[in-house]
């Protein structure tokens, strides 16, 4: 890295290209501030996100949505945070528990990242969709869900390639590195499913009340909704 | 000619599957004998096998195990709450104790028959290690349990979920094993395979004897009424279970 001073200072173009001196100052604690940096940018970048997710139905919504989405994914991190050290350690990357919850935030600080610096696109997106009361709602509901769903999977994608990527480099050996990385996708894609889901609504569906939460939102699991969709689909 | 050892989950490649059977450093502290188990287990296999104050080592394991899966009990209690409270964490802490008791002369057996030269109480503190091993990874599933049995309501998720754990965690376990009898000079793994299967065949089966664990009932216990989990697990599917929202909020 040219300057490791400018880096301590901002650290979102040496996060983003992955560099190695920042990535060790803050695994090994010799850098200070990291869990500031990384939860400042989590927050920021997701709640300007989901501003714009919610905005379509008014910026009360879009209000509720700028808090819930930075919500669930540390949310997802505190459910998950003794199993992701457990699991680093088990699988013989050598990774404890305060590196596995720095690794993970260092992640999903690059996903912030990458979907706040889309959220000027999103918004002008919620800027030129109709409102919705309007005939064709259900369709432009459609269409921001795809949308969205879009941008939320490239911001995924490409911050855990970041993160495999450290992984590899910092575990004992570069399989446990692998192992360990898609037992921490698997952890918290399963876990975040859930938790998002009782956060809902996040897109607000036509005709149906803008609420911080849906009543009873502790009824009832993603995966029971899923499999009883499917049976429907099928028939049964 | 010689060929690399093949990649196994939990162990890092270009190292030998015995890598790690070396003596334990640090006594047999509660501390020390977690962080053994976490990152180098088969020290622990060593110790039992080569060194001195191996009860203590015993009864830590014992601890650790039990403490564990009483507080993932608890937490599995929690979907019926009500007696399930304390009976969920008993059940699951003597069922699973209990399995392993009755699968001890069979794994010593086993790994004989597998050419292991090794004493009964290692054997025994190999099985030590094995649950607490994969207690101590249940509990770090217990705040996702947590989460699913706070907010469903399904039986069936909820014992589909808690399998899928557990055939997990006791994943890293067997895995545990095969290593430790490779390093104590086991031949051949085809053994370790059947009582393997033996041993998951109790564990899983050991649920539907003291249910219910999951759900409710008036009765703590229904010995009376003998299932096999096949057959219990599929009449508990056939339930009927619907959600109570609409398709629409599903998808908001």
């Amino acid at each position: 890295m040219d300057n490791p001073a400018a880096a301590t200072r901002f650290p979102i173009p040496a996060l983003c290209r992955g560099d190695r001196e920042l990535l060790d100052g803050w695994i090994n604690g010799v850098r200070t501030g990291s869990l500031r940096i990384c939860l400042t940018l989590i927050i920021v970048g997701l709640a300007l996100y989901g501003a714009t997710v919610g905005l379509w139905r008014g910026w009360e919504m879009a209000a509720y949505v700028a808090i819930k989405l930075p919500a669930a994914i540390l949310l997802t991190l505190l459910v998950n945070g003794l199993l992701n050290g457990m699991l680093g350690l088990v699988l013989g990357s050598g990774i404890g528990f305060r590196q596995s919850l720095q690794f993970l935030l260092a992640g999903f600080a690059i996903m912030a990242l990458i979907l706040g610096a889309l959220s000027p696109v999103t918004f002008f997106l919620a800027l030129n969709t109709p409102p919705a009361d309007h005939a064709d709602a259900r369709d432009w509901h459609a269409l921001t869900l795809l949308t969205h769903t879009l941008a939320i999977a490239i911001a995924g994608i490409l911050s855990h390639r970041k993160l495999l990527g450290f992984l590899r480099e910092f575990a004992l050996s570069r399989l446990a590195g692998v192992q360990t990385f898609f037992a921490w996708l698997a952890g918290n894609l399963f876990v975040g499913a859930q938790i998002t889901w009782i956060l809902r609504p996040f897109f607000g569906t036509p005709g149906l009340e803008v609420q911080f939460l849906r009543p009873h939102p502790l009824e009832g699991n993603f995966y029971d909704t899923v499999l009883n969709a499917a049976l429907h689909l099928l028939g049964f | 000619m010689t060929t690399d050892p093949p990649n196994i989950p939990g162990i890092p490649p270009n190292q030998p599957e015995t890598s790690g059977f070396e003596a334990m450093e640090g006594g047999t502290t509660l501390s020390n004998v977690l962080h053994r188990l976490l990152k180098k287990p088969l020290s622990l296999i060593h110790h039992f096998e080569h060194g001195e104050q191996r009860n203590s080592l015993t009864g830590k394991l014992v601890l650790i195990a039990a403490i564990c899966l009483l507080v993932f009990g608890l937490v599995v209690g929690s979907f019926s709450a009500g007696t399930q409270l304390w009976a969920a964490p008993l059940k699951i802490v003597g069922g699973l104790l209990f399995s392993a008791l009755i699968c001890l002369p069979s794994l010593y057996i086993f790994t004989c028959l597998g050419g292991l030269n090794a004493k009964f109480r290692t054997v025994a503190g190999l099985l030590c290690c094995m649950i607490a091993l994969a207690a101590l990874l249940l509990v770090g599933f217990a705040p996702v349990v947590w989460l699913f049995s706070a907010s469903s309501n399904s039986i069936g998720f909820m014992g589909f979920l808690l399998t899928a754990l557990w055939l997990l965690c006791v994943g890293f376990g067997l895995t545990l094993v095969r290593r430790a009898g490779k390093a104590l000079g086991m031949k051949g793994s085809g053994h370790l395979v059947i009582w393997c299967a033996v041993f998951l065949l109790v564990t899983l089966q050991m649920p539907t004897t003291l249910r219910p664990i999951i759900g409710k009932s008036d009765r703590i216990l229904n010995l009376g009424e003998k299932r096999f989990f096949l057959q219990y697990w599929g009449e508990q599917l056939t339930t009927p279970h619907r959600p109570i929202r609409t398709a629409e909020e599903d998808l908001d």
